[in-house]
């Protein structure tokens, strides 16, 4: 998930094009037959973190990324970062990890990260 | 359904005979379980490998979660000529993601088949589905309390044990060579059977995991990076922790003192002082966590000596760095150690960097998460080096001699640098052989550098071939290349496997070069 911090200061044009595209995705649940995510949380520590949260990829907490934009990336993947399909992350723990990026709060370290 | 992906078609398929096993297919795992749109097939688009997406399209992906589904699925693609691409988790990005081999294949995805089935504790052995990641195994040593270390290779947390293992794929624990130390495998033929290799042919076998060899022929090695049947377990021995563990690196300063290197760790590696999978780090990958080749340039084509000196200058990297790992009782480290050290300054160059000298250092950090075996995705750090999402593993095996490291170091660094690429590589000593890692580099979203990776990878495996020397594992896109260079009798030999075990190649055509239509 190694994504150029450069492409993240222009997420803004990216996101409001993508939006209307992302609405159409399709969301259908996958009935907890996997039931391996216990929610966004864990997703984004188990999977997303390890490179968001290094300096490997963008720094993604804290920007208020709008979750349709989050859900798009993840499974169309963009230039390095690779697309995750519903069998590795299902639509409901997409959402809900989409919703806990959107949601969460900046920490220090990636407020001087995201100067850069 | 009224369309597929792209109205993608399986090889010689007509469209009624495709849409006849879709519907089987729903039927048996349900719809929710087949994908067929192209918003839903979009995430098995996404490639690094430096040709058009649509070459690699699938016309549907199926997931399966239990060997009955399975077995139903091999039925309905044998009644079809259905060909199916299974991949486990499809994490290992360059050497081909979840990609099939050719357009049109199915895939048949098994990261939802994710069962630990057992871990016995005292023997230090696992049974795993192949959905099972090494994350979920990590976890789930942890929550038990068990005192077991995995080997992951560097996409640790999202990669599968099965997966990697029956790739061949190495890590960097005393455990490096997963397949020597994979116990037994469970195997859905073409024929719908199941089959338990070695000692798990014994009804009420207890010793399937601990005893590789059973009785007859060994079987376990044919439906390694093949197309001869379907994994649907695998048994694992874990490392036991140890009670102490010191990683170190040393730094080298000049391209030349590879040959040096390798030179002083086949010893230690073939006697067993430096019992892990130890790894010599050429400058680009060791600066890979926190340099992007931007920082230095925009030009394009390739960096030049002056740049990657400033790199090595500034950010105090090695032309190599070699890391290693001791493992044991205080007792043992504590003499190995002097071993290490007493070579190293025998040698009279090389900078010893212990974990205390290390602090934070992100380098540092992730390698020795890899060599104990913790979740890491570090690596992938490497595709910032030119950004853009183009990556292919160059991987040919070496002796473990330090002329012959040098040599193609140097053959690789020539080539690449003729397409305007960077070698960006590294070496795994495992005793008398090397794993050289390259990882070729490029912007995929620039055509001209997409074009230029694919001569450029074209060329390589000519070159190496040339001089004698094969790759270990390859992207979809050059497996038939890589098996013409291993000869035209292991190929025929593969294809009288493949139509004794898949007559109607049904299983992965293409994969490993093997395919019954070509």
């Amino acid at each position: 998930m190694a994504v150029s911090t450069r492409w993240i200061t222009t997420k803004w044009s990216l996101a409001a094009g993508i939006l209307g595209l992302a609405c159409l995705l399709s969301l259908a649940a996958w009935a907890e037959v996997n039931g391996s995510w216990k929610n966004g949380e864990e997703v984004y520590a188990k999977v997303c973190g390890y490179c968001h949260q290094t300096g490997i990829g963008p720094v993604i907490k804290g920007r208020k990324l709008p979750p349709e934009y989050t859900v798009h990336v993840v499974r169309n993947g963009l230039r390095a970062m690779p697309a995750f399909p519903a069998a590795f992350i299902d639509d409901k723990a997409l959402r809900e990890v989409a919703g806990y990026i959107s949601k969460s709060a900046a920490e220090q370290k990636q407020e001087a990260e995201n100067e850069r | 359904m009224a369309t597929n992906n792209h109205n993608v078609l399986p090889r010689g398929i007509e469209p009624s005979e495709f849409l006849t096993a879709v519907e089987k297919f729903k039927a048996l795992l349900g719809a929710e379980n087949v994908l067929t749109e192209p918003s839903q097939l979009a995430p098995y688009m996404k490639i690094m490998m430096p040709v058009a997406e649509s070459e690699h399209a699938p016309s549907a992906a199926l997931t399966a979660t239990t060997v009955e589904q399975v077995q139903g699925i091999v039925k309905i693609c044998n009644e079809h000529k259905i060909p199916i691409w299974t991949v486990s988790t499809g994490r290992n990005f360059g050497y081909g993601t979840a990609a099939p081999h050719h357009r049109g294949q199915v895939i048949l995805n098994l990261n939802k088949m994710n069962k630990i089935i057992e871990v016995d504790p005292v023997l230090c052995t696992a049974l795993v589905e192949p959905g099972v990641t090494y994350q979920q195994l990590v976890d789930y040593l942890k929550e038990k309390g068990y005192k077991l270390w995995v080997d992951p290779p560097a996409p640790s947390a999202i990669a599968s044990p099965v997966g990697n293992t029956l790739d061949r794929g190495v890590g960097y624990t005393p455990y490096a060579e997963h397949f020597m130390f994979s116990c037994g495998m469970e195997v859905v033929l073409a024929n719908g059977e199941v089959l338990r290799t070695a000692m798990g042919g014994i009804p009420n076998s207890n010793t399937w995991q601990t005893f590789k060899w059973g009785y007859g022929p060994y079987l376990d090695g044919i439906f390694t990076q093949s197309n001869y049947g379907i994994v649907t377990k695998m048994g694992f021995w874990l490392m036991p922790e140890p009670p102490v563990f010191k990683p170190f690196a040393i730094k080298y300063d000049k391209d030349e003192d590879i040959e040096d290197l390798v030179e002083m760790f086949r010893p230690l590696s073939i006697n067993g002082i430096i019992p892990n999978g130890v790894v010599l780090v050429g400058t680009l990958w060791e600066a890979s966590p926190t340099v992007r080749r931007s920082d230095y340039t925009t030009e394009k084509g390739a960096t030049s000596k002056a740049i990657i000196q400033r790199i090595r200058d500034e950010h105090q990297i090695g032309a190599w760095t070699a890391y290693g790992a001791l493992y044991g009782t205080q007792e043992q480290v504590d003499v190995n150690w002097r071993i290490v050290t007493d070579t190293v300054k025998a040698a009279g160059k090389g900078i010893i960097v212990t974990e205390e000298e290390a602090g934070d250092d992100i380098a540092f950090t992730y390698r020795a998460d890899l060599m104990r075996g913790n979740m890491t995705l570090v690596e992938f750090g490497l595709y910032n080096w030119r950004g853009g999402g183009g990556s292919m593993w160059f991987a040919p095996v070496s002796q473990a001699k330090g002329s012959e490291t040098r040599k193609q170091v140097e053959l690789a660094t020539r080539i690449l640098n003729k397409h305007g690429l960077d070698y960006v590589g590294e070496f795994i000593v495992t005793q008398r052989a090397l794993h050289h890692l390259i990882d070729v580099l490029y912007d995929r979203t620039d055509p001209e550098e997409m074009k230029a990776a694919y001569a450029c990878f074209d060329e390589l495996l000519d070159e190496f071939t040339k001089h004698g020397y094969g790759v270990y594992r390859v992207n979809p896109e050059f497996m038939h290349k890589v098996a013409d260079s291993f000869g035209p009798t292991q190929r025929a030999v593969n294809k009288t496997l493949k139509r004794a075990l898949d007559p109607n190649n049904i299983f992965a055509p293409g994969k490993s070069g093997i395919d019954l239509e070509s």
